[in-house]
């Protein structure tokens, strides 16, 4: 598939051992992705980049998952890009409170495997 | 027994369990209370006996009654000091196991991609680095099962747990967390004898809590049994609720022990004599989870002879 028509993911993730996992498997599955390592260079990356789909941490340096997805769901040019959380916060009202600020999936990183996540991008993207 | 009494008795023991000063232990404050009315209450009789005057009388009341309240709210800041240890101790269980699921996920998810489809150049494993690198993958995936555990019981405890009930058919979430135990059942060589009734009604419970309960009481059964072993699970409706039965003939729990089994970190004394892993959250869990859905928990034990756990749930429908 030439380069130009392949889906593009954004990684929002601090983590750079998480983050090179999910960057390599994105990789595998045929999509161009690009990386940030905290909330305010994600949001730059959004505008430079133009990605079909962001993986959002929570737990985020500067900018947190929160704040982001929030600023996304605000600027009509960005707000329709599909947000994905991916973080170890389990509780309900976090879950919830991302839910209510427009994220199309929330996922817990220590029950899904990446294959999951996968699944899920290929599922969000359809 | 008599022993057992000393111990009981033995306050500055007992004080230096709990890690706290003399002055903010209960267990003394209370004794030393105690001695003090009984004193007071000499000492006020001939006080008064002697002084024919009011006054005198009343000034030893006083003094007597303040000191008495002041041990008595010395003992409600030691039993307050106790009590804020146990939430901090659920905070520091809670935080440190948020801490261990970012790295375990991280291992987890590089191991995957190590595993690949081979679809990336340079990522060709040898058979014998697959084999290695899947002893990786067990051990981590323990380590998220034990933490995903402590994270549940802080939940509970919290009373932040979150059950979301539906209408299930307990057999097949029986058959569902028997087969997730195939590995240790081989292992041990033990005989499942698996008697589900054909006619068992659907409940309303909450299917990934009660897999756990099964998993729990099914594996503990396995653990404590002999090598080739059986372990008995039985399922059916009797009235108006439902029963599960999971009989083993291992090495049982002496009765001694049988108050503590469902506290939480309880490991039975026969342990040391049966290799086992885990670190007793399990009944802890699947007893609370249980109740949690309206049903109860309980078991007979013999030591030498065997457990049998008993569930029972109330047959509940929702439409």
């Amino acid at each position: 598939m030439p380069e130009q028509e392949k889906k593009k993911i954004l990684v929002i993730e601090d983590d750079r051992s998480l983050q090179n996992a999910l960057v390599e498997i994105v990789h595998q599955e045929g999509f161009v992705s690009e990386s940030a390592l905290d909330g305010e260079e994600g949001l730059a990356k959004i505008k430079t980049f133009g990605p079909d789909l962001i993986l959002l941490d929570i737990i985020l340096p500067k900018k947190d998952g929160f704040e982001v997805l929030s600023e996304i769901k605000k600027d009509e040019a960005i707000k329709n890009i599909p947000v994905l959380i991916l973080t170890n916060l389990e509780e309900v009202d976090n879950v919830q409170k991302a839910l209510d600020l427009g994220a199309t999936n929330y996922m817990v990183k220590s029950d899904f495997s990446l294959k999951d996540v996968v699944e899920k991008i290929r599922a969000t993207m359809k | 027994m008599f022993w057992k009494f000393l111990d009981d008795v033995n306050f500055v023991s007992r004080c230096r369990k709990y890690n706290i000063g003399l002055w903010q232990c209960p267990n003394f404050l209370f004794l030393v209370m105690g001695l003090l009315t009984v004193a007071a209450m000499f000492g006020t009789f001939f006080v008064s006996k002697s002084f024919d005057d009011e006054t005198v009388t009343i000034v030893s009341v006083t003094i007597v009654t303040t000191i008495i309240v002041t041990i008595g709210s010395l003992i409600i800041r030691g039993v307050e000091r106790i009590a804020e240890a146990n939430v901090m101790k659920n905070e520091f269980i809670s935080i440190v196991s948020h801490q261990l699921c970012g790295p375990l996920s991280a291992i987890k998810w590089n191991m995957e991609v190590l595993e690949g489809d081979g679809s990336s150049d340079n990522l060709q494993l040898t058979p014998k680095q697959t084999v290695f690198l899947n002893n990786i993958k067990e051990a981590n995936d323990k380590m998220l099962k034990l933490v995903g555990q402590l994270l549940e019981v802080n939940r509970i405890d919290e009373g932040r747990a979150i059950f979301k009930s539906e209408n299930v058919d307990l057999g097949e979430i029986a058959d569902q967390a028997i087969s997730e135990l195939k590995d240790i059942i081989s292992e041990r060589e033990i005989e499942i004898k698996k008697r589900i009734a054909p006619d068992l009604p659907l409940i309303f419970v909450d299917a990934t809590g009660m897999k756990t309960v099964v998993r729990s009481l099914v594996s503990n059964a396995i653990k404590y049994s002999r090598q080739k072993g059986e372990v008995e699970v039985d399922l059916k409706s009797s009235g108006r609720k439902i029963l599960l039965t999971v009989k083993d003939w291992g090495v049982g729990i002496p009765r001694y022990q049988h108050r503590k089994v469902f506290e939480k970190f309880f490991r039975s004394a026969n342990e040391a004599r049966y290799r086992t892993d885990g670190i007793g959250l399990g009944l802890y869990l699947a007893r609370a989870i249980v109740e949690n859905l309206g049903g109860k928990l309980w078991f007979e034990s013999e030591a030498g002879k065997g457990s049998t756990f008993y569930v029972s749930l109330p047959i509940v429908q929702k439409k």
